[in-house]
């Protein structure tokens, strides 16, 4: 969303006209203002604050003025002309040293003096505070700068992430193939299970019917072998039992 | 060009902001740059009337505020101007009083 801000052209009716600004910033200014089509930039460029102010000697005097004298009477004549002029002024007394002359000369004395001496610190001390309250007016500005460009650094952070989850859907789709592989796999075994069951199944049932007939098969013969047998032959057999028992006596005390 | 307005030459979709040190009209020649044969033309082409020359008072001012007052760093330069002017001009006022401070009678 803000992107789309960035992007949106400035509108320049809601410029605020800049009279105050340094150079530092006017060009970056002017590049971001949309200006109109019939605006002549080359004729009328923007205002600029001046960070240093124009030349002059001194202390007063506009270095421009000697620049006009220079082209036309070298470097000595606007010397000669204020020389000349003051001269002029003196000796015709327009200009008239009365007491109040020397006052201003003493004074002047003193405040070049006070200017010479005091002047370098006091502008380093109110370069320091112009500077001081230039951060200070700026801070706002650049904190807000700060804050939209730590933003693009967490949107592309959050781009990114929302890149990583595109690995995590396919990672994610591959853990559900998993999981239907694994459910498949199961239902095999389930079915194989159930199957084995059922023909184990089959498989004890006719175990238990063969050894049901087995048993009973062995139950009739004997039962029939029993009716079979008559009280004559199992006499017969008790004594011949007892006969063969006899025999073996005998012969076991012989060895004895 | 009634009060409170800008000047009549002034189109913010050509000039860009407004600048009180400019001359938004048809540009003459310097007065440096001026011969002295052309002088009274050039002073004919001039606007005399009383809002041109409360304008170019103005833009006068402002052209001195932006060359000195308002730079970032600026010196002292523009308060002994203002000494200095007041000097001379509060001089002038006095002139007629001073007069009398004369040291010598005759001047040569």
């Amino acid at each position: 969303m803000l992107s789309r801000v960035a992007l949106k052209p400035v509108r320049s009716a809601i410029q605020p006209l800049r009279m105050t600004q340094t150079s530092a910033t006017s060009n970056a200014a002017a590049a971001a203002t949309s200006e109109s089509s019939e605006r002549d930039l080359v004729n009328f460029p923007r205002p600029v604050r001046q960070e240093f102010p124009a030349k002059v000697r001194m202390g007063f005097i506009p270095d421009d003025w000697f620049q006009f004298f220079y082209s036309k009477t070298g470097v000595t004549g606007p010397y000669t002309f204020g020389l000349g002029l003051a001269t002029y002024l003196c000796s015709k007394e327009i200009y008239i040293m009365e007491h109040e002359f020397y006052t201003g000369l003493s004074i002047a004395i003193m405040g070049i003096y006070a200017v010479k001496k005091l002047g370098p610190a006091t502008a380093k001390f109110l370069d320091a505070e112009v500077a001081k309250s230039d951060a200070a007016l700026n801070s706002g500005r650049d904190v807000s700068i700060d804050q939209a460009k730590s933003k693009i650094v967490s949107e592309k952070a959050e781009q990114e992430r929302a890149l990583a989850q595109k690995m995590l859907f396919d990672a994610k789709r591959e853990n559900v193939a998993l999981q239907l592989e694994a459910a498949y796999r199961e239902q095999l075994i389930k079915v194989f299970t159930e199957t084995k069951k059922r023909l184990d199944y089959q498989v004890e049932v006719q175990n238990v019917q063969r050894n049901l007939e087995q048993r009973h098969v062995v139950d009739w013969v004997l039962r029939n072998v029993r009716a079979a047998v008559t009280p004559e032959q199992e006499k017969a057999t008790l004594s011949q039992c007892i006969a063969n028992i006899k025999s073996l006596a005998q012969q076991n005390t012989a060895r004895i | 060009m009634a009060w409170g307005e800008y000047p009549a030459g002034y189109n913010p979709n050509v000039h860009g902001p407004y600048d009180p040190a400019r001359f938004y009209g048809k540009a003459d020649t310097a007065l440096a740059n001026v011969k002295l044969g052309e002088l009274t033309a050039w002073l004919g082409r001039r606007n005399l009337s009383l809002g041109g020359i409360a304008g170019g008072f103005s833009r006068g001012f402002w052209r001195w505020q932006h060359k000195y007052m308002q730079p970032k760093k600026v010196g002292i330069a523009p308060f002994v101007q203002v000494t200095v002017g007041a000097m001379i001009f509060f001089y002038a006022l006095n002139y007629g009083k001073m007069k009398h401070h004369r040291n010598v009678k005759y001047h040569w």
